[in-house]
This record gives C-alpha cells, structure tokens and sequence, in this order.
C-alpha cells in the first residue's frame, strides 16, 4: 500500500491541497460540518427504527425521504476525506487509527449489505407493525455505534506522529502509478 | 501550590474531543435537519413544527455534551484559549447561534409564520452553526 500511497500525494491535486496555506483546514471544516448533517441524518434514521424519537411518523416516512440526502451527505463527507487522506497518504496509511477507521467504514458496507434487504428496503412493511422488529432494531444500534467509532477513530488519526522516514514526496521516482 | 490539571494526561484531551465532536455532530445536525426541512430538503412530508419539537431533546443533550466536553477541553489551557481571538469570535458565534435557535428560529417555526420567513432563518441558523464549527477550527489550527 505504501507505494500506492506515495503516488497518491503526488497526484497534483493532492499536492496542491498539502501546499496550500489553508486548503488543509478549509477541507477540514467541510468535512466536519457535512459529517453534522450526515450524522443527524444516520440518527434520525437509526432512532426512529429503535423507536427511540420521531414516533410521530412512520418508518417508511423517515427512512425513503432520507435514503437519498443520506447518499448525498456521506458523498461530501468522503470526498472531503478523500482529498485530507490524499495530501498526507503515506503518512496515514502508516497510522494505526487510520487503519482502523477504513476497518470501519468496510464494516459499515458489509453493514449496509446484510441489513439492506431485510430492514432499511422494508420500512413500508414495518409500518405495519406495532413495535419494529429485534432486526432493525440490531441495524440501527450497530449503525450508531459504528459511526460513532469512526468520528472518534478520526479524530485520533491526528494524534499519531508519522514515523520517521515517511513523508518523502520523491516525486520523479513515484509519479507513474504503482499498477 | 500549582495543582496539575487532571485533564492534562495523555489521554483525556483527546477523549474530550470525541465527546465534542459527536455532541455537536447530533446537536448541529438535528438542527439542520429542521433548517433543510424549512428549505425544502429532506424530511418534506413532515411538519416543520413537529421536527423541531421532536429532535429538541437532541439537540440538548448534543449541545450540552459538546459544552461539557469543551468547558473541561478550555480548562486544559485557559490562556490559550482566551487570548485568542479566533476562541473569543468562536464563542460570541455559540452565543448567538445558541440564542437565535430559541428565540426567532423557534418562533418563525411553531404554527403561523410565512414560507419566506422559514427560508430566510433556516439559512441564518445553518450560517451561524457552521460559523461555530470554523471557529473551532481555526482555533485548533492557529490559537
């Protein structure tokens, strides 16, 4: 990965947002605050199922009209991300927070792979029901302790020093694609 | 006799900053969720009414989370914090955003306020909630 992650930082865009004076905390700021509107859209979305708020209306009411801005949200979220990872790659794939962070987000995939077809695409049917199912109240608190891992496993991320010796940006050496 | 600071061990500051963090995330977030809803975003079958009434809790236990967390974070390094500017506009933000959530947003929200108006304090509010989150960038980066 290590290679990968030095061509990456030298793809022009990323080099031109780690030598820019305030890209880093411009990107930064997007990134925090689309990860506010993201976030209240994942709680929304996870309380009504564990029927812990928006009572008043239906699942299927909360769940389809936030499909989409939730897509959309979470589209800012990592593109912000991606452009942050870009300009110090080597330095984070070396960062144990970081690792874990990416474990994460792949949990949270395989996440939308198993409770996708058996909760979040049948919130018509739960309306139906008295209380939701033990399923989608399983989906919904694992949605909410993932993500509120992967904040906190983001915000470490800045705590560990690179180690030394990364950080070469040999850019003749690295500038063609590792594949 | 200096006391040290508790909350200056390794590991406290940067657990604080989680707590921070998720706090505001939900505090802010279900905030926009109303703002949206008022733009025409998001929950539109929904009464904007109703939404601010029911994420209100969120939005209180986030916010005082976030506070909590931040007072102990200021406490780490007072000095710091308070004679920088970027600290001092951080918080005249939080003020304000703070006060116009419960006071214009809230009134203009409940039952009888005009389309136009709704759109105008959905963008004040979310202008004023993401001016807090720079200020609390721009004081980690340069205070």
């Amino acid at each position: 990965m290590i290679p990968f992650a030095i061509w990456m930082q030298n793809v022009p865009l990323f080099e031109a947002v780690r030598d820019s004076l305030y890209g880093y905390p411009i990107i930064l700021t997007l990134h925090l605050t689309f990860i506010s509107l993201f976030g209240a859209m994942v709680l929304a979305t996870d309380f009504r199922l564990l029927g812990w708020g928006l009572r008043k209306h239906s699942i299927s009411d909360i769940v389809n009209q936030l499909r989409v801005p939730k897509w959309i949200g979470l589209a800012l979220v990592v593109t912000c991300g991606i452009l942050i990872l870009g300009a110090k790659a080597e330095e984070y794939f070396y960062n144990i927070f970081f690792q874990i962070k990416i474990t994460l987000l792949a949990l949270v995939a395989v996440h939308a792979l198993v409770f996708r077809g058996s909760v979040y695409s049948k919130a018509a049917e739960m309306d139906k029901m008295p209380e939701p199912p033990a399923r989608a109240k399983l989906a919904a608190a694992l949605s909410l302790l993932l993500w509120i891992c992967i904040a906190c496993a983001g915000r470490a991320i800045g705590y560990i020093y690179p180690p030394a010796g990364s950080h070469h940006y040999a850019a003749q050496l690295f500038m063609k694609p590792p594949f | 006799m200096l006391i040290d600071n508790p909350l200056n061990s390794e590991l406290a500051f940067p657990i604080l900053e989680c707590f921070h963090i998720v706090g505001f995330a939900i505090a802010i977030g279900s905030i926009a969720l109303v703002d949206f809803r008022l733009l025409g975003f998001g929950l539109r079958r929904q009464n904007p009414a109703d939404l601010f009434k029911e994420t209100g809790l969120w939005v209180v236990i986030g916010l005082s989370t976030s506070i909590f967390a931040g007072l102990l974070l200021y406490s780490t390094d007072p000095d710091k914090y308070y004679l920088s500017w970027f600290f001092v506009v951080k918080m005249i933000c939080l003020i304000l955003a703070i006060v116009f959530n419960y006071t214009l947003h809230r009134k203009v929200i409940l039952p009888g306020a005009s389309q136009d108006k709704g759109i105008l304090v959905a963008c004040v509010s979310l202008a004023l909630w993401v001016s807090v989150i720079v200020g609390g960038m721009l004081v980690s980066f340069y205070a």
